[in-house]
């Protein structure tokens, strides 16, 4: 028996390393052969959820992050300064426990100079602590909820916009576009969620609808059979889901197969195409969602990237976050250039170098292919672009008139 | 809270196939309790893994034209992939109380119900690792109809069934309303959920192996005395209670359309409730405390909160276990010698 044990101890181990080797297995390019300069390698941490229930929109950033850092090493400005960036990479499964101790992981790592991340802005919210407390950059690429640069944290930033923004928007949206007057509002009991779908109904009341219900679900549920069952009865013209794809499809898909025929409309949760492969595409054909920033091929350098990501990534799809994930990460990039070059690339890991990070972050004025990056005084991106986007034919096209 | 009296009838059929599913997954919860005194936390990953094995039998016997060419092929091709799903889980489930469960049956109670926790944890990753994180959609290949008890346009009751793109006015002309639907899958999940445990119930009160399984549920090491195997005994136990959960596992991907490699999880815990509602260790307690508490679920999500449904649940088990320490239908004595 012992001997099984032994084994069994093994086969875990085992799995527990390759779960570690799958984790970080990124790119580890082998550049820096910066001739007379010593050659410096610095880190920069990417954490989304990997795994789970999101896990579609976390690759996505993990995907964008990693098109940036093979970029930036095949930049021959940053081979003249001797410096290679490293991205280490985390998965948060989209759970704040997780998300909090993978920050202390990236942390208690001293390379680690900047982070780009959490996609959820319950996890991003808890980890933020973490990297004031330790001195380095955040940037998050999707985490919309307001309060995540509210805090008073100087190092934390986003290139995606607020919820505020986005509620409004698919409020006015509703009855300018859709002509809805009643709505009933469902969102999943997170930050997000509640704080986007509050938005919303805030906005949608404003200009005179009516929300004729308003009900929180638990993540991970399956069954709204009776949830759809009431909300059959109040008979509304749509309905608002503030949450994430997953549970979104399942309602989706719920309300129709029982005879609820009217859109569901959410937010940039929804927008992957996981939603209309949950829901079925024939139940989230008409199905809305709006997403910060323009469509891919309407930014400024979306064919560019689209090319890169396709040679870099083939038959993979692009998510709703990858190129944010990109330009967070060519923020940090471009602030590491700076920052060597005044500094020099030796210092770039003390705590001074740190902190000159963070104020130049602040400072960016950065060409990216969202558009021009640069932040508030809070740390929001000035871009406050939203576009909707309707299911048609089992695809997420632009929403046009 | 918004009560509406038009809503009931389709609440409570919300809630019996759901309650129908707790009830097949609560069985294994209960069968191995009550043979073996012990929780099995890996019961979850039965469910789950039901489901990820009826998807193979499903993708592989599509691919013969017979499965798929007539009304009668889909079926048999559904009743194959479920028999096969089952009996692959129920091996399953004996190969972990094999593995997992029998080196540690004398130990201490605490062991095999961490070994259980552990075997549910490495179920769940060696699927994530070798399968996908992300929902597969799990196929329904025959049109799904809802059965509709309706009023009409004038008021007075009809019958018909929709089809996944008719209207029900255009059906029964303007004004008309569903008072109550069952869909197919409703309809199916329910009948098979109700002729199993008719069968199972009839298997452990009627047949020589089912008098051998109670007599090591009422006293292990006597019933051994008395010529009963009871290796031989527990593996039956944890052949049916894995094949019942997958069979549920099914369900639930047809149901719900998707299957995932967590999806055991909640439904685990809400079934293995139900056992404890129903009184665990007693079969109909588990069918009983399934239904009670899909019923609660739909009922208080319906009519007083989505978001406190689960309190509403677990308050009535709390308020059962108060007045009937041994649920529902347990004995009142839990203690066994």
């Amino acid at each position: 028996m012992a001997r099984s044990k032994r084994f069994v101890a093994l086969v875990a181990a085992l799995a527990a390393l390759a779960l570690v080797v799958a984790g970080c297995g990124g790119k580890t390019s082998t550049g820096g052969t910066g001739g007379e300069k010593q050659a410096v390698t610095v880190k920069i941490g990417v954490i989304s959820p990997y795994t789970g229930d999101v896990a579609a929109l976390g690759l996505g950033i993990k995907n964008g992050a990693t098109l940036a850092i093979d970029e930036a090493n095949a930049d021959p400005e940053l081979k003249d300064l001797g410096i290679t960036i490293e991205g280490m990479f985390v998965d948060d499964a989209a759970d704040p426990k997780t998300a909090v101790n993978g920050a202390t992981q990236l942390t208690s790592d001293p390379k680690v100079v900047g982070v780009v991340g959490h996609l959820n802005s319950g996890c991003s919210i808890p980890a933020s602590a973490k990297y004031n407390e330790a001195g380095i950059v955040q940037i998050s690429p999707a985490s919309t909820n307001p309060k995540l640069t509210q805090q008073g944290f100087k190092n934390v930033f986003r290139v995606c916009t607020i919820d505020t923004v986005q509620g409004s928007f698919a409020g006015d949206f509703a009855v300018d576009k859709l002509g809805a007057k009643t709505v009933a509002v469902i969102s999943d009991s997170t930050p997000y969620g509640d704080g986007l779908a509050d938005e919303f109904a805030k906005q949608f009341e404003a200009r005179g609808g009516k929300v004729v219900s308003r009900d929180k679900i638990q993540l991970k549920d399956q069954d709204f059979k009776a949830l759809v069952t009431k909300i059959q009865g109040l008979k509304p013209d749509m309905i608002y889901f503030g949450g994430m794809y997953t549970e979104g499809g399942l309602i989706s898909k719920q309300s129709k197969e029982a005879g609820l025929r009217v859109p569901l409309m959410g937010g940039d949760g929804l927008y992957t195409q996981q939603f209309i492969d949950i829901a079925g595409a024939a139940n989230a054909e008409g199905d809305i969602a709006t997403s910060v920033g323009l469509p891919l091929d309407m930014q400024p350098k979306g064919q560019e990237f689209k090319a890169a990501f396709e040679k870099k990534f083939p038959g993979t799809n692009i998510e709703a976050y990858d190129t944010y994930a990109y330009d967070a990460t060519m923020v940090i990039v471009e602030a590491i250039k700076k920052v060597a070059k005044e500094m020099g690339a030796d210092k770039l890991a003390t705590p001074a170098g740190k902190q000159a990070i963070i104020d130049a972050v602040a400072k960016t004025d950065y060409d990216g292919v969202t558009g021009k990056v640069a932040f508030d005084e809070f740390g929001d991106t000035t871009n406050k672009a939203i576009t909707a986007y309707i299911v048609k034919g089992g695809k997420f096209v632009p929403y046009e008139q | 809270m918004h009560f509406n009296i038009a809503d009931v009838p389709q609440q409570l059929v919300n809630g019996l196939t759901l309650g129908g599913m707790y009830a097949l997954i609560a069985l294994g919860y209960t069968l191995v309790y009550g043979i073996l005194l012990m929780i099995n936390f890996a019961h979850s990953e039965m469910f789950m893994a039901g489901a990820y094995f009826g998807l193979l039998w499903l993708n592989i016997l599509s691919k013969q034209s017979f499965f798929t060419g007539s009304a009668v092929g889909l079926v048999l091709l559904y009743g194959v992939s479920i028999v096969l799903s089952a009996i692959m889980t129920g091996i399953l489930g004996v190969l972990i109380e094999r593995f997992a469960y029998r080196p540690l049956r004398h130990a201490p109670r605490l062991a095999p119900l961490i070994s259980a926790i552990g075997v549910s944890l490495f179920l769940q990753n060696a699927v994530l690792l070798w399968v996908s994180s992300r929902s597969i959609p799990f196929p329904v290949k025959f049109p799904v109809y809802q059965y509709t008890l309706a009023r009409d346009g004038s008021g007075s009751l009809a019958f018909t069934v929709l089809g996944a793109s008719d209207k029900i006015v255009d059906k029964l002309g303007q004004g008309a309303h569903a008072i109550v639907q069952f869909s197919t899958l409703q309809i199916m999940i329910i009948v098979v959920t109700l002729v199993l445990l008719f069968v199972l119930d009839t298997f452990v009160s009627r047949t020589k192996l089912g008098k051998a399984m109670r007599a090591t549920a009422q006293d292990r090491d006597t019933a051994g005395l008395m010529g009963v195997d009871i290796n031989r005994i527990i593996a039956i136990t944890f052949f049916i209670g894995p094949a019942m959960g997958a069979v549920a596992g099914i369900f639930s991907g047809m149901y719900y359309g998707n299957i995932k490699y967590n999806m055991g999880f909640i439904p685990g815990i809400k079934s293995f409730t139900a056992a404890v509602l129903g009184g665990i260790g007693n079969l109909r307690g588990a069918m009983l405390g399934g239904f009670v508490l899909g019923m609660a679920e739909a009922l208080a999500s319906g009519f007083i909160s989505t978001a406190y449904k689960d309190v509403i649940a677990f308050v009535i088990l709390i308020l059962v276990l108060i007045f009937r320490p041994g649920g529902l239908l347990g004995e009142s004595v839990v203690e066994k010698v």
